[in-house]
């Protein structure tokens, strides 16, 4: 009996605490004050405790154009006053609207129609202004109360966000992440290890999840655009792990969702977008909803890199080569093997060439990279191998080489280096020895590597020099063209002197003697011409008048019509000698026996006669 | 030859012993790589008149190894025309192989007149004519004093010879005077279509280009290639071989 009183007691008290519903709310608001015409905005008309058969009447304007429409439904139980159950249940109408014009537009009320009745909300002003606000629009904040006094985090995630992601929050105070207000349950946060590097410098991207609720999956995550960068993943987990992380006081599951190694590539501010997320709350027992997450803008002060050696290659790095062997066979292959390896960037080292001696055949190197991430750097190494085939034989060298780089840690250019590498190629010891007949052709194999002297290339410097300016041609030397000119000036000269002396000469007593003489040797020189084809007696006259001539020319008297005693007299005035006398009269008298005697006209007769009046005539000049 | 020598080393300051000496220290410099300290070198005996086809030869073949093409044209022209050595001709051949510019379409023939001018070896040729037009001019003065018909002839012959033999020497003599050559030394020059800043582009030239310098307009000259095609450059962009 006692018993069954006790169940009485229980049911009457619960039956008195039935839940009662509450008064009917009816609200409408805008996630912004101030828009431009290409932004959207969200219009939340919430109706708490909506009788049966309310018609909800949206608001109604040209100067706005909805987008989307959503619609979400919540019930609460709670305990009031006196024990009363409290029954609630919230509608949340979800509009998506984009301004149609620029100016101060209203939104005019929604209404809520029930049961004969007519209520509605509050009308919402918007400013509008063309073209797009979104990064910096005016965001309308909730209250720290929401009108229907739900606390935060009251509704579940997805349907209460009314607050967007902050724009740029980095962890203030050293790690701690800021909670947003709307957010506080499940929000998501990217922050950087540095905010100011040095171009190339690895800077660390890394985006958490903060969590109050049980989460079910992360479906996806988008991260942001990374333009400017060079960028490598770090960490992406596949499964949700979380940690025990206390933010204000309050606990909260600290999720890393991705970790991503970038490497600005140029001086500047740069802003790096929000990340996004795709979440599924619930656990095993309870099947949550899809929710979409945003996390925060950040800004990343990227510098120059100091005054320093030419280069871009930045990080702290190592270079090592090794070779197969030093002393090799001609036509033996030798294997170079270059490695790189240290922290930075790996993508961005561009190593130079190995610099193998043009006699060395270079086949093309094979390059391997692994990746090799310290807990807070990414890095790696480069393998790359060379295989040089010798094609003379002597000592040559591997130059050394030498990268400067740039180390952001202790914030100085350092050199990575390895040493010249002489090698040694010595004749092979194959079939270039194996003795053959000439002629004879060789056994395949049997004819090993040559030393091979391969011509082309340039020409060697000159080791002795002749010194001397640029010579001028001849032809434009000064003295060259009065030298080419001379010859026709003398002969034009010549000419005319002759031609005066001539002038000036010919009536002298002397010249004319001359002019006579030279007559007789002219006629002398005809009776030459008749020595043997002509006729005697015209041979003979031509000498004779020759030598009449010369006599004439010499003695200024004309001797042709003399006697031979006339003639004898005056050679004798003309001191002619005996001897000359007897000469010249012989002529004359061979002469007239030559025209009229036979037997003169012969050839030896003729010679005698002239060789006689030559002599004359050269032995009187 | 020797006059002339001692001229220049007077002129230079440089003993034939520091010529020496410097010529040396160039070569050297360019077997151990450092090819700017050759071409320093190689450049100072040149400015002080020392530039035979052995410096010439030398400074083209440093700058070559440097990389810059355009003064290894120019050295290496500048030297074959003193020399027709091999060597030049080799390492020209090879500096032109890196040329970047193609001329398309090249003329078939050059002109008579510069193939005359450049196939004749001058020196030889005003030698020979000289000793041709005096020994003319006294055979003919000899027989017209004595009336030999011989000396006659020969003298007839040898002014002929004389004759064309100077006919010769002014043609290359124009040729000097008016056929200008020159090598393009930037790596890239711009030819434009009139001598002006507001000028459109024509066309680029590069460096080593072998060019025909034309005409002068204030900071312009006009430029022809080897297939005719012409426009005005920069002054500074060409220099004359």
């Amino acid at each position: 009996m006692a018993r069954t009183g006790s169940a009485l007691v229980i049911v009457a008290a619960l039956i008195a605490s039935a839940p009662a519903r509450a008064e009917t709310e009816f609200s409408m608001q805008a996630d912004a004050e101030k828009v431009g015409t290409e932004d959207t905005f969200r219009l939340d008309i919430v109706i708490s405790n909506a009788p049966e058969g309310a018609v909800l009447g949206l608001p109604v304007s040209n100067d706005f154009e909805v987008l989307g429409r959503s619609q979400s439904t919540q019930m609460s139980y709670s305990v009031g006053p006196g024990g009363a159950g409290v029954m609630t249940q919230v509608q949340k109408h979800t509009l998506t609207m984009r301004a149609g014009r620029t100016g101060t537009l209203v939104i005019p009320y929604a209404t809520l129609t029930f049961g004969g009745k007519f209520i509605h909300t509050n009308t919402v002003t918007i400013q509008a202004v063309k073209g797009r606000l979104q990064p910096e629009r005016t965001t309308r904040r909730p209250q720290a109360n929401n009108p229907f006094g739900f606390p935060p985090g009251f509704f579940p995630p997805g349907m209460d966000d009314f607050d967007p992601p902050p724009r740029s929050e980095p962890f203030a105070g050293g790690n701690e992440p800021v909670v947003p207000r709307g957010d506080s349950d499940l929000f998501m946060r990217m922050s950087l290890d540095k905010t100011e590097v040095y171009v190339g410098e690895q800077v660390m991207i890394t985006i958490h999840l903060y969590s109050r609720v049980d989460l079910s999956s992360v479906d996806s995550v988008t991260m942001p655009k990374l333009d400017g960068f060079l960028s490598q993943d770090f960490k992406s987990p596949s499964q949700l792990n979380s940690t025990q992380r206390v933010i204000g006081g309050v606990p909260y599951r600290e999720y890393m969702l991705r970790q991503k190694a970038v490497f600005p590539l140029k001086p500047g501010t740069v802003t790096i977008e929000a990340p996004e997320a795709d979440i599924t709350t619930g656990n095993i027992l309870y099947a949550g909803r899809r929710v979409h997450r945003k996390g925060n803008e950040l800004e990343l002060v990227v510098k120059n890199l100091p005054p320093g050696p030419s280069t871009n290659v930045v990080g702290r790095w190592r270079l090592s080569r090794e070779v197969s062997q030093t002393e090799v066979a001609l036509g033996e292959p030798v294997q170079v093997k270059l490695v790189l390896e240290g922290r930075g960037n790996l993508q961005s080292v561009t190593l130079p060439p190995l610099g193998a001696p043009p006699s060395f055949r270079a086949f093309d190197p094979e390059t391997t990279d692994k990746a090799t991430n310290s807990r807070s750097h990414v890095g790696g190494s480069r393998t790359i191998e060379y295989t040089l085939v010798p094609q003379q034989t002597g000592t040559f060298t591997l130059p050394a080489l030498a990268v400067p780089f740039f180390d952001p840690e202790a914030r100085k250019y350092d050199e990575m280096r390895v040493d010249e590498i002489t090698l040694t190629v010595r004749p092979g010891t194959g079939g270039a020895n194996v003795l053959t007949v000439p002629g004879t052709p060789t056994i395949g194999g049997l004819d090993g590597p040559k030393n091979q002297l391969v011509g082309g290339g340039l020409k060697s410097l000159r080791h002795t020099a002749h010194f001397a300016a640029p010579p001028k041609p001849l032809s434009s030397q000064p003295w060259f063209v009065p030298a080419a000119l001379a010859p026709v000036a003398l002969s034009v000269l010549g000419s005319l002197l002759g031609f005066a002396l001539g002038a000036l000469g010919q009536k002298t007593p002397e010249a004319l003697k001359r002019r006579d003489a030279r007559a007789a040797q002219k006629r002398l020189a005809a009776a030459q011409k008749l020595l043997k084809t002509g006729s005697t007696v015209a041979f003979y006259e031509e000498v004779e008048r020759a030598l009449s001539g010369f006599m004439t020319a010499k003695l200024g008297v004309p001797t042709s019509a003399l006697t031979r005693a006339e003639l004898t007299a005056k050679l004798s005035e003309a001191k002619i000698s005996e001897a000359e006398r007897a000469r010249i009269l012989a002529v004359l008298d061979l002469c007239d026996l030559g025209r009229y005697a036979p037997g003169m006209g012969d050839a030896s007769a003729r010679r005698k006669a002239i060789d006689d009046a030559a002599a004359a005539m050269g032995g009187w000049a | 030859m020797m006059t002339s020598l001692l001229l220049a080393l007077t002129l230079a300051q440089y003993t034939p012993q520091e010529a020496q000496a410097l010529f040396v220290e160039a070569n050297d410099a360019y077997y151990r790589g450092d090819l700017a300290a050759a071409t320093e070198r190689y450049q100072k005996l040149l400015d002080a008149g020392l530039g035979g086809p052995d410096v010439l030869f030398n400074l083209g073949t440093a700058h070559l190894a440097a990389g810059h093409l355009g003064e290894a044209v120019l050295f290496l022209e500048r030297a074959a025309r003193l020399s027709d050595d091999d060597d030049i001709t080799v390492n020209l051949a090879v500096a032109r192989h890196k040329q970047v510019d193609q001329v398309v379409g090249e003329e078939g023939s050059v002109p008579f007149t510069q193939r005359l001018a450049a196939a004749m070896d001058e020196r030889l040729v005003a030698i020979a004519f000289l000793v041709s037009w005096w020994l003319g001019f006294a055979l003919l003065w000899f027989a017209r004093r004595r009336a030999k018909l011989i000396p006659g002839l020969v003298a007839a012959v040898l002014l002929l010879l004389g004759a064309v033999l100077g006919g010769a020497l002014g043609i290359a003599a124009n040729v000097r005077e008016n056929v200008i050559e020159g090598v393009v030394l930037p790596d890239s020059a711009k030819v434009l279509e009139f001598p002006g800043d507001t000028a459109k582009v024509a066309f680029e030239v590069h460096a080593g280009l072998k060019v025909r310098i034309m005409e002068t307009s204030g900071r312009f000259v006009r430029v022809r290639l080897p297939n005719a095609l012409e426009g005005w450059t920069q002054k500074e962009s060409v220099v004359s071989l």
